[in-house]
Order: C-alpha cells, then sequence, then structure tokens
C-alpha cells in the first residue's frame, strides 16, 4: 500500500506550479483534506464545538473557540494553529496531519480561503459526481497522439514532469496479455511481435488478445469480485449454491461477446423482469444468489431475510453506482447526501424477491424435474430395502459386540435412553463408539443369498447416477407476485423497531424519484425492472463514470478516482475530472462496449510508458497521480497460478462448467470444516485439475491456501481493489510447495537448454551474464541432485520465484 | 531487536550494496512494531478459546437457586426472552442444577466448580466476568462476532486487528498464531484478516516439526540445495532490480525470501521443546494423554510469546472429534472430558508465565462463543445460551480474584454490567495499548472498526481496580 497523500502530494506540486499558472486547485484540495480529516467531528450533523468545516460562511464564523480562519494570514487562524500544533490546540485529537496535508490548508488560507465553486459542499447535493458528466474538451497539448494523452499531459507539464519513455516491446506484450488475459504470451507470440516491424502491430496485437476468449476468463474475474462471488453460501454447513457456476460462466461469456455494458448490469438487476424469455439474460440475476447467506440458520429467518435485503443494497449500489448507500442503514449517512430514508426506499425495491429456477431450456429442464422426482422416489425404495437386508446382521453384531463389555455398561446400553439414569446415560454414550456395527462388519458375514441382493440394489443405485449431469437450471430471483411485503424504516438499523413505512424509490441526491405501482394484472411489482432502467442510463451521472473508472483502474492500477466503489465526498475529487468525464462520454457513445474502452485507452501512449520511474518523477509525484509512467504490478493470485501452468505446459484451456476442486495436499486443507476427505471432494479426471484459476472452486469458508496467500477477494463483501502485500507467507507458498515442485519439474522434463528455460518462464532469451550463471548453477545442481533433469528442476523452481516472473512491467 | 537491527541481521545474506534499499524496504513493512495508541498493559495475547460453548453455570458461574429449582420450569416470563437452537420452546423446558460441586479457589475464594481444580487454584490471578452476552445461537456466526464484531464472516478478527495497530517484535515468526484441532465450526474465517491486508491474517501452526504451510524444504530438496536456489534466485532478482531503480516493492519481496528462510528456522526452532525442563513438561501435562495435546499447545503459546509473537489463539474443542458442544447429549460427558485436557495445562501455563515474570506483560483470555442453557435439553443435555455466560482474563495487570458482572438468579440472562462481544474487544484492545475508536482502516466508504459503532460499555477500569 502507498502512503495515501502522495496523491495530494503530487496535486500540490499542480497546485503550487509557477509555470504555466493552471486553475488554482488548493481550495478543492483543502476541502478534500477538511472532509477526510477532520468532518468527522465537524461535519454538518456532528459539529463539534459548534465548528462546521462545510463552506467559507461557516468558517468565518466559528464554533465556540471564535472564528476558525483568518483569510489571508495563516499564522492568525485557529484553524491552521490547530492543525500546525503552533497554538494552544492542537487537532486532530491523537495525531497530527500530514506535513502535506497542513501545508495545503496553509496555502488556502493565505489565498484567501475560496471555497471552491466546482467542489461545493456535499451536503447541498451538488458533489461533482451526482451531476452528470458532459463532454469536456480535449485540450490542444502537441506531442498528445490520443485525448487521453492531452488530459494527461496537461498535468503533467503544469507539474513540471517529463513523462517516462515508451516501454519494450516485450514489456508491452507481456504488459497487454496479463492485463487482457491474466496470462503471460506464448514464447510464439512473444516472437512474432517482436518481429513485427509494421506500423499497426500494436494494434493488431490488442484486436487478437480481446478476440481470444481468454480475455472474458480474465475480466470475467474483476466483476467476480465485484459481485463477491462463491460457490457456496458460507457458515458452519457451507452448502453448495447449485449451479452457481452458470453465473460464472454467463458472465465470462459476456464479456467475451461484448455485452454492451447497460444491457449487462440490467440483466443482472431485472432479467427477470425485462427479457422472462430468455434464460441467457435471466441468468444474470444469479447475482442476487452468488453471495454468502445464511438461509441454512433456521429460527432466524427474519434476520436472514432483512441481511439479505441489505446485500442487495450494498452490493447493488457500491458496484454499479460507487455509492456507500449501506453507511445509511442505521442512520444517515455521514459523509453523503443519503439519508436513511433512501437505504429503506431502495431496500423496498428488493423486498417482493425470492429464489427461482432459471430453466435454460425449458423441455429439457421439465424432463429433468421429472427425472430428478422419480430418482428420489427410487432412491429412499431402495434405501428402504438396504435396511430391511441388513437389520438382522447389525442387531446380531451389536449384540456381540455388546456382550463383550463390562456388565454395567451392558446394563446401561441395553435400556432404552428413555430409561437410564444420567450415569448411564453418560456411560451409554461414552461406549456408543465401540458397539457402533460398520457397513464392512455386516459386509462380512452376509449370507451369500443377501450378498447378492444387496449388490444388485447396488448396481441399480450406480446406474441411476452414471451420466449424471448438472440440472439446466440457473440460480436466480423473481418477484413473488404483485404485491410486496412492507417496508419499513428500521430506527437504529434494528429491525424489530419500525418506523415509518416507506415505498420504492431512487436515491434522492441522483434525483429521486418513485417506482410507479406495477399494472393490475402484471405478474411482478416492476420495481427491480425501474431501478434497471434508472441505472442504466446515460443520465445517471454515476454509471458510465463508475465504471470507465474501474476500467482505468484494472488498466492503470488505480483509478482516476482512487475508491472505485465510492464515489462520495471521501473519495475527493478525482485526479483528472475532465478526462473522467470525457472517458464516460467515449462509453456512452460508443454504445457501452467495454472492449472499445480497453482499446481506446491501450491506444494511448500513457498506456504503453516504461514501468521504470523518472528520479524526477518520484520525486514530485510519488504516488503517480499523474500517470508519468506505469505503475509496475504483482501478479494477482490467480495470474501466479496459471502463469506457472501456461509455463510448465500443463494449462487446460477448457472453459465453463462445475467447479474444479483440484487435489491439496493435507496440510493446505488444515482448517476446513469438516473432515478434509469428505469436504474436499477432489475432482476425479485430473486433466481438470490444471484448468484456469477463475474455474477453481470458491469455498467461502475455506479459501486455497495460495490464493489466500496473495490477496485473493474471500467473496464475502465486494472488493473493488485487491490488495498487493509481500509476505513471507508468499515466498514459502512458491518455494515448497508440492504444486510448484510439480510444475517445475514438468517444466524441466520439456527444457534442455537453458536458454530454453528463460523463453518458457520469462519470455526472453538471458543475458551473456544470467546465462553464466545458469550454467554453473546446472553444473553444481547436477552433482548435487544426481541428474540434469533434476538440475534443470530446480532452475525452472527457482526462476518461477523471481521477481521478473512475478511483477508484471 | 530494533527494526534497524532485524535488517542488519536479516541483510546479512547479501552484499552491504542492496542493504540501504533493505532498510529503505524495511520502513514499510506493515509488520513493523508500532507504538501503542494508548499506555499498553500488556505486549502479547494469548487467547484460549472454548469452541462450542461452554456451559457457564457448570464452570465459573455458580447458582444455587437453579439446583434448588431442579426439574421445575422456568417463569413463561423469562422463557420467553430465549430462543436457542434444539429446544424448541424453552417455557416447556426444565431447569437442570449443576451436577458439579464449586468450591472457593485461591485466597480470593472465588468459586469454580470441580470441572476445573487446577484453574481454580490460580483464581488469585483470574478475574471472571460473568456478564457476557449476544444475541446469536449458531456457532458459526456467534464464533464470527466474538472474534470479528460481526456475525457475518469476512471481517478482520481480533488478532488482525491487534497486529495491524501494534506490528510485531520478532519478523522471523508470524505475528498472529493460530492453534486448533483443525476443524472448527466457523473455519478459517474466524482468523482471517478480513478486508485488512493478507499480512495480518493468522498463520495456523500444526502440530510436528514444521509447524508452518509450506515451511518445509520440498521433497528431495536439501538445505544446501534450498540455499543455492535462493542465492539464485537473489541474484537474479538484484540484476532485475538494478534495472528498475527505486522500486521498493521489488526490494521488500527479494527480503522476504530472506525473511522465509530465516523463519524455516525460526519456526522449528520454537516448536523443539527439547530444552524444556522435565518439571516444565510435567507442569503442561505432557506426560499424559489426555493433557497432552492441549499442554503441548501452552507451552508453544508460552515460548511464542517469549519470542515476541503478538497474538496467540489456541481452540478447545472440533467439530470433528471432541467437543464442548457434545454437551447437546451429554453435558457430564462432554465437560469432564473437555475439562480434563485443558484444565492443567491451563493453570500451568498461568503459573509458568508467572514464574519467569511474564504474565504482567501478557494478556490471557478465556472465553467461548456462547455458554450453555441451564434448561436441560433433552435428558442429558444443555443447549446454546448467548444470553448471558463467562468468560476469564488474567495478566497484563488485570486485577485477579475477583469476578465481575452477573446473570439473573437461574443463569439465563445477564444482569449487572452486561458486555456483548465489541464491549469485550475494545477492553481487549486497550489492554493491549490500542483505543477501539482510533484503531480503524478506511474501507467500503469509512473508516472501519473492530468494534463497529459500539463498544462503549469498555470495562478496563473496573479490570486493572
Amino acid at each position: 500500500m502507498r502512503a495515501p497523500f502522495c496523491a495530494l502530494a503530487a496535486l500540490v506540486a499542480v497546485a503550487l506550479a509557477p509555470l504555466p499558472a493552471p486553475a488554482d486547485n488548493s481550495p478543492a484540495l483543502a476541502v478534500a483534506v477538511l472532509e477526510k480529516r477532520c468532518g468527522q467531528c465537524h461535519g454538518e450533523q456532528t459539529a463539534a464545538s459548534d465548528l462546521r468545516l462545510v463552506g467559507r460562511e461557516p468558517l468565518l464564523k466559528g464554533g465556540k473557540r471564535g472564528p476558525a480562519i483568518k483569510p489571508g494570514s495563516p499564522a492568525d487562524s485557529l484553524l491552521f494553529q490547530a492543525v500546525s500544533h503552533t497554538g494552544t490546540l492542537s487537532m486532530p485529537p491523537g495525531g497530527q496531519l500530514d506535513p502535506v496535508e497542513i501545508e495545503i490548508l496553509r496555502v488556502w488560507i493565505e489565498k484567501g480561503a475560496e471555497w471552491p465553486a466546482g467542489v461545493a459542499h456535499a451536503r447541498t447535493n451538488n458533489w461533482w459526481a451526482f451531476r452528470k458528466p458532459t463532454r469536456p474538451p480535449v485540450p490542444q497539448m502537441a506531442g498528445a497522439v490520443t485525448p487521453i494523452d492531452a488530459y494527461l499531459l496537461e498535468k503533467l507539464q503544469a507539474a513540471g514532469i517529463t513523462p517516462a519513455p515508451e516501454a519494450d516491446k516485450l514489456a508491452l506484450i507481456r504488459r497487454a496479455s496479463f492485463d487482457l488475459h491474466g496470462l503471460p504470451p506464448s514464447p510464439e507470440q512473444v516472437r512474432q511481435f517482436l518481429n513485427d516491424n509494421s506500423a499497426d502491430a500494436w494494434e493488431r496485437l490488442i484486436d487478437s488478445l480481446l478476440a481470444s476468449p481468454r480475455y472474458g476468463e480474465k475480466w470475467g474475474r474483476h466483476w467476480l469480485d465485484l459481485v463477491r462471488y462463491g460457490d457456496t453460501a458460507g457458515f458452519e454447513q457451507d452448502p453448495y449454491t447449485l449451479e452457481a457456476w452458470r453465473y460464472r460462466d454467463y458472465v465470462i461469456k459476456s464479456f467475451n461477446d461484448d455485452k454492451p455494458y447497460d444491457r449487462f448490469a440490467k440483466e443482472q438487476i431485472a432479467g427477470d423482469d425485462l427479457w422472462p424469455d430468455n434464460p441467457d439474460s435471466r441468468t444474470g440475476t444469479g447475482y442476487y444468489r452468488v453471495g454468502t447467506n445464511r438461509d441454512m440458520l433456521f429460527k432466524v429467518e427474519d434476520m436472514n431475510q432483512v441481511e439479505k435485503l441489505t446485500d442487495y443494497v450494498d452490493t447493488t449500489s457500491s458496484v454499479f453506482l460507487g455509492l456507500t448507500v449501506a453507511c445509511a442503514r442505521c442512520h444517515d449517512h455521514k459523509f453523503d447526501p443519503i439519508p436513511q430514508r433512501d437505504f429503506y426506499r431502495m431496500q423496498a425495491i428488493f423486498a417482493p424477491a425470492v429464489n427461482d429456477r432459471v430453466f435454460l431450456e425449458y423441455n429439457e429442464a421439465r424432463f429433468y424435474d421429472i427425472a430428478a422426482n422419480y430418482r428420489e422416489f427410487k432412491l429412499r425404495q431402495m434405501g428402504e430395502e438396504i435396511s430391511r437386508i441388513q437389520r438382522p446382521y447389525r442387531e446380531k453384531l451389536r449384540d456381540e459386540k455388546i456382550a463383550k463389555l463390562p456388565p454395567d455398561v451392558q446394563t446401561a446400553l441395553k435400556l432404552k435412553p428413555e430409561q437410564r439414569s444420567s450415569e448411564q446415560q453418560a456411560v451409554a454414550v461414552q461406549s456408543e463408539e465401540k458397539v457402533k456395527v460398520t457397513d464392512d462388519d455386516v459386509r462380512a458375514i452376509l449370507s451369500q443369498a443377501d450378498a447378492e441382493r444387496l449388490h444388485s440394489i447396488e448396481k441399480r443405485l450406480v446406474s441411476m447416477f452414471a451420466g449424471y449431469s448438472a440440472p439446466p437450471m440457473a440460480p436466480g430471483i423473481i418477484d413473488v407476485g404483485r404485491e410486496a411485503p412492507r417496508t419499513y424504516i428500521a430506527i437504529r438499523g434494528n429491525p424489530n423497531a419500525p418506523g415509518d413505512e416507506v415505498g420504492p424509490g431512487f436515491l434522492s441526491a441522483l434525483g429521486g424519484g418513485d417506482v410507479p405501482d406495477s399494472p393490475l394484472h402484471a405478474k411482478s411489482t416492476g420495481r427491480r425492472k425501474a431501478l434497471a432502467d434508472w441505472l442504466a442510463s446515460p443520465d445517471n451521472p454515476l454509471f458510465a463514470r463508475v465504471m470507465v473508472n474501474r476500467i482505468w483502474q484494472y488498466h492503470f492500477g488505480s483509478g482516476l478516482v482512487r475508491t472505485p466503489s465510492d464515489f462520495g465526498t471521501r473519495a475527493g475529487a478525482p485526479s483528472h475530472p475532465e478526462l473522467l468525464d470525457w472517458l464516460a462520454a467515449e462509453f456512452t457513445a460508443r454504445k457501452w462496449s467495454i472492449k472499445s474502452m480497453h482499446k481506446l485507452i491501450m491506444m494511448s501512449d500513457a498506456y504503453r510508458r516504461s514501468a521504470n520511474a523518472t528520479p524526477e518523477a518520484r520525486r514530485l509525484d510519488p504516488g503517480n497521480t499523474l500517470v508519468a509512467h506505469t505503475n509496475r504490478r504483482r501478479l494477482e493470485a490467480e495470474e501466479v497460478r496459471d502463469a506457472v501452468l501456461q509455463a510448465s505446459g500443463s494449462l487446460s484451456l477448457k472453459m465453463g462448467g462445475a467447479p474444479v476442486v483440484p487435489p491439496l495436499e493435507p496440510e493446505e486443507l488444515y482448517g476446513i470444516i469438516g473432515k478434509p476427505d469428505a469436504a474436499w471432494v477432489v475432482t476425479p479426471n485430473a486433466e481438470e485439475h490444471t484448468r484456469r484459476s477463475v474455474y477453481l472452486i470458491q469455498r467461502r469458508t475455506f479459501q486455497h491456501p495460495m490464493f489466500a496467500a496473495f490477496d485473493a477477494p474471500d467473496g464475502v463483501l465486494s472488493c473493488s481493489r485487491r490488495n498487493e502485500s509481500t509476505t513471507a507467507p508468499q515466498s514459502l507458498a512458491l518455494l515448497n510447495s508440492r504444486f510448484m515442485l510439480e510444475q517445475a519439474r514438468l517444466l524441466a522434463e520439456k527444457v534442455t537448454t537453458v536458454d530454453d528455460a528463460w523463453r518458457r518462464i520469462l519470455d526472453r532469451d538471458p543475458t551473456p551474464e544470467e546465462r553464466h550463471g545458469a550454467e554453473e548453477f546446472i553444473e553444481k545442481q547436477t552433482a548435487r541432485l544426481g541428474s540434469k533433469s533434476a538440475a534443470f528442476a530446480e532452475l525452472a523452481r527457482g526462476l518461477l520465484n523471481t521477481n521478473e516472473f512475478l511483477y508484471v512491467d | 531487536m530494533t527494526r534497524r537491527e532485524m535488517l542488519l541481521k536479516a541483510g546479512q545474506g547479501f552484499g552491504a550494496v542492496v542493504l540501504a534499499s533493505l532498510l529503505e524496504a524495511a520502513e514499510s513493512n506493515p509488520l513493523a512494531p508500532k507504538p501503542p495508541q494508548v499506555p499498553a498493559k500488556a505486549k502479547s495475547v494469548i487467547y484460549l478459546f472454548m469452541h462450542g460453548g461452554v456451559s457457564h453455570v457448570d464452570t465459573f458461574d455458580p447458582k444455587p437457586e437453579l439446583a434448588r429449582h431442579n426439574g421445575q420450569p422456568l417463569s413463561v416470563e423469562l422463557a420467553k426472552t430465549i430462543k436457542t437452537s434444539f429446544i424448541h420452546d424453552p417455557t416447556k423446558a426444565i431447569l437442570r442444577g449443576s451436577p458439579w460441586t464449586f468450591r472457593p479457589g485461591g485466597k480470593c475464594g472465588t468459586p469454580v466448580s470441580d470441572l476445573f481444580p487446577r484453574v481454580r487454584e490460580r483464581m488469585d490471578d483470574i478475574a471472571v466476568i460473568r456478564s457476557c452476552f449476544g444475541d446469536v445461537f449458531d456457532h458459526a456466526p456467534a464464533i464470527y462476532l466474538r472474534n470479528s464484531g460481526s456475525q457475518f464472516p469476512g471481517r478482520p478478527c481480533l488478532g488482525s486487528w491487534v497486529v495491524y495497530g501494534l506490528g510485531t517484535e520478532n519478523q522471523n515468526l508470524p505475528s498472529f498464531v493460530v492453534m486448533s484441532d483443525g476443524s472448527t465450526k466457523s473455519g478459517p474465517p474466524a482468523y482471517s484478516a478480513g478486508f485488512l491486508p493478507a499480512v495480518y491474517q493468522g498463520t495456523v501452526f500444526r502440530g510436528g516439526d514444521d509447524p508452518i504451510l509450506y515451511l518445509r524444504n520440498p521433497e528431495g530438496i536439501s538445505g544446501e540445495t534450498q540455499r543455492d536456489t535462493l542465492n539464485f534466485i537473489g541474484k537474479l532478482d538484484r540484476m532485475h532490480d538494478a534495472a528498475r531503480p527505486g522500486d521498493s516493492t521489488l526490494e521488500a519481496r527479494i527480503a522476504s525470501y530472506e525473511l522465509a528462510f530465516r523463519m524455516q528456522s525460526a519456526a522449528p526452532e520454537a516448536v523443539d521443546f527439547a530444552k524444556e525442563t522435565p518439571a516444565t513438561r510435567k507442569l503442561y501435562g505432557l506426560d499424559e494423554n489426555r493433557t497432552a495435546d492441549f499442554g503441548r499447545k501452552c507451552l508453544l503459546a508460552r515460548r511464542l510469546v517469549e519470542r515476541g509473537v503478538r497474538f496467540v489463539q489456541i481452540y478447545s474443542g472440533t467439530n470433528v472429534g471432541d467437543d464442548w458442544d457434545a454437551a447437546h447429549e451429554d453435558l457430564v460427558g462432554s465437560h469432564e472430558k473437555m475439562a480434563g485436557k485443558i484444565d492443567q495445562p491451563i493453570a500451568a501455563l498461568l503459573e509458568d508465565l508467572k514464574a519467569r515474570g511474564l504474565l504482567d506483560s501478557t494478556l490471557v483470555v478465556w472465553s467461548g462463543e456462547f455458554g450453555r442453557t441451564p434448561l436441560s435439553q433433552g435428558k442429558n443435555g444443555r443447549d446454546h445460551h448467548p444470553y448471558g455466560f463467562t468468560m476469564w482474563m488474567a495478566g497484563a495487570g488485570i486485577k485477579g480474584g475477583q469476578a465481575l458482572g452477573s446473570t439473573d438468579e437461574f443463569g439465563v440472562q445477564a444482569v449487572d454490567m452486561r458486555v456483548d462481544a465489541h464491549d469485550v474487544n475494545a477492553t481487549l484492545l486497550r489492554l493491549v495499548g490500542l483505543d477501539h475508536e482510533k484503531l480503524t482502516y478506511f474501507y467500503q466508504g469509512r473508516d472501519q472498526r473492530l468494534t463497529d459503532v459500539h463498544g462503549q460499555n469498555e470495562f478496563t477500569r473496573k479490570l486493572l481496580a
């Protein structure tokens, strides 16, 4: 994690740069600092010491201690004395602001403490993010090849930073490949691209990467992070959400098809109501089903329902709107103009939703249902038949086992539980293990005839399940009907303390509005349909901005708004507001094509810059807010595994289907709920084990240990940006896990020279120095390990652990 | 050892040239020790988690009235205040007195039942809190709630918050260690870092000589080969790094490999009891089958705390073997068995920490996710009961020999000094020098806290008084 105020430092550099005088940013920065650091206690509502830091007038008026600022004179301003610890009052309590922040406030007061016109306080509902973006003019910048570059160069020049040069071609193809596919390029792809000197080589590379199905697997994974996807529901039983993977496959396919983003969003919010005859669209409503739920916890159904609705509001508002509406569950939002009432108006939209099964193909699904009923019925019959045959044997064996125990235990066990004293009960419970009759015990003494009868039942049983296929259904939701349960504001978030009844409606900060009642003979309330239309509209100021910011973030490492699921006041201003709005306008104009946005971004000079920051950029803009260079990034958890499999040549590119359970060592399964062999039933077909990570099972109570170490999300809350930590357990996993050793050995089987190993793992030839070192290493390890192939496996294990392999420049 | 010294030591695997950049990388080490936010009473925590639910009225909360009303129902009014998993109608169930005798312990005389005769001898060091309560009666959500302040998984647990706030003293061992019998009813989310970076995750110590996952060199790879390979990686990384100046992340990863290598020797050393005296082994009950496993965990906890590990959590009970939760059907059998495994080791831990002068700087916590019903479940059991139950604490300058809070005469509802999971967690944080209102992490639009907006009934002062 980088220091959060690097961004501010960079903006300060812009604000204070002497040459060509840019717009004075200091008011916007100052307000951002006040909001972030002081707003919690000195907001409109909180007003500690009667001080409200919400506008120029309130500051001039001040609080109990008198005026907070004297414009033009920081030293005489109580606010500045307090934050710089130069007076009697020191603020904020328990710490001091970052020096950069103090400097921002000093400059701002010195310049007259103007309250920014563009960045009015959020309480006025005039926050930039709540106003519809307009297409801003593209600045005329010499040397800018694309509008994106023009916006970026404008600020870089103002800050006096020269952007980094273009990266070399190897870095470029690796970057593009990891960004779009989550995989390294193959040695063949690298060779082709390096030898292609035509002017449009880069463009054709992007086109071909976007056309590959690997693209949906990578970008679908980003989306699954956002919608807190998992294959199981969580808690003690952690049951499977049956066919949750249909939604996962739907997401991957939607990205591969370049489904327009507005359509993609609408299908997920209300596919059942908008396209009731289209199973693919309705599968989108799996969005509601793939999160954590506690449906299996009984006697708390009312609470389970409350939590489910809260999850819907929380996830929907943060994913599609970039707003933390859930903060208004118990009280009005502390920082954004979202009253508690709005939370419950939004909740009312989801109140009529109930779980549903989407029949992917109607007749097939109907037949499947009938067959499943029949199978269930037959199963019970057979179960009864089996116990009938086994019973006499079981009783006999149990009596024999009891007879071997001490007399008092025998007495206790022979009594019915209700006849036993509590001591006898204790004895009986403790001895239960000793008199248990296993299936094997019974099998050993079966008569020939009974053994044959059982065998024939077992054969019938197995044949019933032979070729057992996944039901042609997907989890989804549907409205319970035209009438919805009533929704009340829960006072302080307590559902047992209902306040006013509210109807379904939209966020007041974004214009508000009620959802009308649906027509008399409608099958649904139409609430989610109305929400979908309202959300996924060019008139919604957040819908396009939030998504283009996400796309930007996944390409550049951080967004123009640094908090991708929070565009509220705590987010501050974007680093490049005009660029953000221009991208949003383009996204709408390009009919919500995500692929076209990739291309737009990747064709810019900015995307192709070297990952090496110049010393000047490091000094002036350490957080790289101004995008003077590319942010080097560590591979994500799935990318580590997939890249290793690709290097070793064992990656399977099979797509879709039920989640794969890969083999794990007992020590890796340590801590899983239940007995490992029952809780982790490995997919029998070994060819499945090397499929891409997006297809591996996502248990909510148990993460693949390598993924957990590399910051993969746990699928409980929406994850809009992964951590990128560096830890010793990561190194241990990459050095010592059986998976890595096996892959290194597989790789070594295919490799005969050092150069070959380098090409397969690092996509390039070794330098003479590296080649020499590697040959020495091979020689030494051959002597030590007894074979050249073992030495090459060691070399491979080493290369798979290098920073060059683990980072994308 | 200071951070700089630590790094100087860690840097011995390298040339002096890279040392400067290593030091720079260490500045961003998220586990570097940090000063406490408020005066700290303890440096480390050993949290003994009683998985499955221990009956409070049979251990630390004596209820003579319960025995007196044995076989009678609760008043309808009181019975209606509780909801449990298996007793479908509490108004129709009957009260059951404790089958165990309570006797005064230590000089203070705090009563403890015969389930914990050895812990009873240590009561002068222990403050019992008899007024814990919660509203969740299922295991997994209740375990999450006690550990992370939320019934839902996905939030950072106490141990993660503590190492996030304080860092750790020994970089060669994990900062936050968890020991269990393998499987729990909550799974790993109970010791997860939630939305905090993975570096604050609890590290599970298993049995055996290589307690940490992936600690052992791969099969067939000797120590020499491992060292050669590490040197080889280091050499390539330094060339790579030289072409990419000023990137502290790359340098941090180079350091993480050295750290991993050091952990490979530090962790086995920590779990090697060869240097412990026979008397110590005996004290912890390592010589007896019944106590050997939990005794090993307690002794290991002491050794980890000695080595600067910040937070150790030990689970008693598992959902695939012996568990406190077997009390559903067999109160006597389950509790005799479970208490028998842990009584001596826990008493030994307290005694040993005290003898070594570590008890003052170590906070020892004993708690489960809930208690058990004073009502009988079936003929021989007790059901889950979160409405009033007991935990205890020792060390950290806590005044021992006291019992805080109370439940009603039957042990149904917490009455005096009612404290929920947040109040307890706020208190535990304060004792290690963290203010639960200031220990925050910005996530999803707000400054998240372990105690969310709760924790107002923090009771640190009463403990220390």
